[in-house]
């Protein structure tokens, strides 16, 4: 084999070798915490990170901060919980972005148009989290709260009032606003090589615009949506700064309605770190350790579910 | 193909561009050290504007000194200064006995004196001085006082027309010394906080529905002028922004069980109570001083530097720089510490701080 395929070989399999590197080493890092907590991890809404200043006790054999309890069942729901109310928003608002420039807007609209999707794919998060912060939270409190809970307060979930406007509604919106470009770029891409002859061929038959759309173009567009759905749900479920700054940070206690506060594990993590550290036992990061590596386990299982989809979807339509 | 090679050429652009940025900066920084001493440190926001205020300054005078500041945490601070990361890890929180054991060679050495205001942001009473005190402010943060207008609130404030509105409590998400010194203040205050959740950096902070956290001292500003009828605790180097947010700030209740303001006297009053009680190592909790006038929760703002430098030419700088920022006449002077609103350190705590200084190698 030549040295230039060989290398390029190498190269290939760095990527394979630093997932299972990533994996490794938080399960190794975080062995004496998954050991630690067991199962009561993922199911508790408790999580202290104890008395740091006092002397570290031993507990099951391991030396842990006195009064430490690490449960994340909060941060879980949490990131799913933003990131399906970011997916219900943006699922709906992406396709009909990508209708409008694919098939309705001027050829010269679409270029434009689509090209400023990218570039907002691109906007780093922070910037999305500091316009949540400063523009989005205060409009989520005084004039989107009221509405939701008047049109929808007879669901318990959406029973105002708001009394903050850093809650489960906010993260879901600006998470949203961050996957929208996704969805759509994808879309547009897939909807542009939907051949020209389709099209025309429909309107031959005499097809109107709008049964073309229906029942042509979109159901040939779906495994491409279902990709960009999970390629959006991917980076909600991993959004960690604009969280942060919205979320308004709740410990200890789950979401009863849309207006509650929340925390997401990317979140926690980030927001923990400082603290964490100080804990003589070491416990409390690797505790954190454990965090990512559920979170980890979940993007994975995400992923795997969309491969089985749009699997699926292929193979039904092929055969 | 027109578009794919304009990327390609974009990207040339960009890698050439990158390239030419590296060997700047590369050259830049070689001259740049060339028989340059470099100090870094990090830690703790609300020191950071302090030495934001005396790098220029010290650095003016001793060009032959470079020093990075950064602003990380005190969590961070700590744990770089222990792992030789950063020479000067800032912090608002001494560290534990758990901590000094597994790193005896660090000391804690105060700089100066910070104070933490309670701020409020109720309609129509922001002008007026509430009257607080721990088992109230208790109350408020673990969810058993819930509307403005409760009984207890109104025990200390009877002649306020008090709303009855939802409390809206704001607490850190991230690691911070002002959660560590409001959580003292509950702790030693109130018995049974001290007894269900105690104090620190983060602390498990009870379930109160519709409680809010924010990041950092901005954050904490922020979120309370978004945010009608909540409370909040801040720094108080963040004075000008907490007026400028036109939030309400709290008297409290101090020990002696008189309501003071945070200001100058009130602080240096408490400061100058627990001067007696400072230990060599002084790591003390200055929260909840006794003294007719004194504020009840204000804090040693430390340098956290491990006594074993890398080399002598570090510790000598690192020596000298500590040695002037707690001088009356370089660092602790009126001049730096006022626009952050800090006390100076009693001459008796900048002697032991001195003495700490004295033991860098």
């Amino acid at each position: 084999m030549n040295p230039f395929r060989l290398s390029l070989q190498a190269l290939a399999t760095l990527i394979p070798l630093a997932l299972l590197a990533i994996f490794v080493f938080l399960t190794a890092y975080s062995w004496p915490a998954i050991h630690f907590n067991g199962v009561r991890f993922l199911f508790s809404s408790t999580w202290n990170l104890g008395n740091l200043y006092a002397d570290p006790v031993v507990r099951d054999g391991y030396s842990i901060a006195v009064g430490a309890q690490y449960g994340i069942a909060v941060f879980i729901v949490g990131t799913l919980a933003s990131s399906v109310i970011a997916l219900l928003i943006a699922i709906p608002v992406g396709i009909g972005v990508a209708l409008f420039l694919s098939e309705y807007a001027p050829r010269r609209m679409l270029s434009v148009l689509s090209q400023i999707a990218e570039l907002l794919a691109m906007v780093p998060s922070v910037v999305y989290g500091l316009w949540g912060l400063q523009v989005l939270a205060p409009i989520v409190l005084r004039d989107i709260s009221p509405v939701v809970s008047r049109t929808l307060g007879f669901i318990p979930f959406f029973s105002g009032p708001a009394t903050s406007g850093y809650n489960l509604l906010t993260a879901g919106l600006v998470l949203a606003l961050m996957v929208v470009p996704v969805i759509s770029s994808t879309l547009i891409e897939a909807m542009q090589r939907v051949p020209t002859d389709v099209r025309e061929s429909c309107f031959a038959l005499g097809a109107t615009r709008a049964e073309m759309i229906g029942k042509i173009l979109l159901p040939m567009v779906r495994t491409p949506l279902i990709g960009a759905a999970i390629l959006a749900l991917g980076r909600a479920l991993g959004e960690t700064m604009a969280v942060l700054m919205v979320s308004g940070g709740a410990l200890n206690y789950l979401p009863s309605t849309i207006f509650s506060p929340i925390t997401s594990m990317a979140a926690f993590i980030a927001s923990q770190l400082d603290s964490a550290l100080q804990d003589p036992s070491g416990m409390a990061v690797r505790s954190l350790a454990e965090i990512a590596l559920v979170l980890l386990v979940i993007a994975v299982i995400v992923n795997v579910i969309a491969r089985l989809l749009t699997y699926q979807v292929r193979g039904a339509r092929h055969g | 193909m027109t578009s794919s090679y304009r990327q390609i050429r974009l990207r040339k652009t960009v890698a050439i561009a990158g390239f030419v940025t590296l060997t700047a900066a590369a050259a830049f920084s070689a001259n740049a050290q060339a028989a340059q001493t470099s100090l870094l440190e990090t830690g703790s926001t609300l020191l950071y504007p302090l030495f934001n205020l005396w790098v220029p300054a010290y650095t003016n005078a001793h060009p032959d000194i470079k020093i990075t500041t950064q602003g990380t945490g005190s969590g961070t601070g700590i744990a770089q200064a222990i792992s030789g990361v950063a020479q000067v890890g800032a912090s608002d929180a001494y560290m534990s006995n758990g901590q000094i054991k597994q790193s005896p060679s660090i000391l804690n050495i105060p700089l100066a004196i910070s104070a933490q205001t309670i701020n409020y942001n109720v309609p129509g009473l922001n002008n007026v001085h509430l009257k607080l005190d721990g088992p109230v402010l208790a109350g408020i943060y673990s969810g058993s006082i819930k509307n403005w207008n409760d009984a207890q609130i109104k025990a200390l404030n009877p002649k306020v027309n008090l709303p009855d509105h939802a409390i809206v409590p704001i607490h850190r998400t991230d690691g911070s010394g002002d959660t560590f010194i409001f959580s003292q203040y509950l702790s030693s205050s109130t018995p049974s906080w001290s007894n269900s959740v105690g104090y620190g950096t983060t602390i498990s902070w009870p379930a109160v529905q519709g409680g809010v956290g924010a990041n950092g001292n901005p954050g904490m500003v922020q979120a309370s002028q978004q945010t009608p009828y909540s409370i909040a605790y801040i720094g108080v180097s963040f004075h000008d922004q907490i007026s400028k947010a036109g939030l309400g700030t709290a008297m409290l209740k101090n020990k002696a069980g008189n309501f003071v303001l945070p200001t100058k006297k009130t602080v240096n009053a408490a400061a100058s109570a627990m001067n007696g009680k400072t230990p060599a190592d002084e790591r003390l909790s200055l929260v909840f001083a006794p003294g007719a006038d004194s504020y009840p929760i204000i804090n040693y703002e430390y340098a956290i530097v491990n006594a074993k430098q890398a080399d002598a030419t570090t510790a000598t700088a690192l020596r000298n720089l500590l040695d002037w920022a707690v001088s009356p006449t370089g660092g602790n002077s009126a001049k730096y510490l006022d626009q952050v609103r800090f006390v100076p350190l009693p001459a008796k705590i900048a002697a032991l701080s001195k003495a700490q200084i004295a033991k860098i190698q």
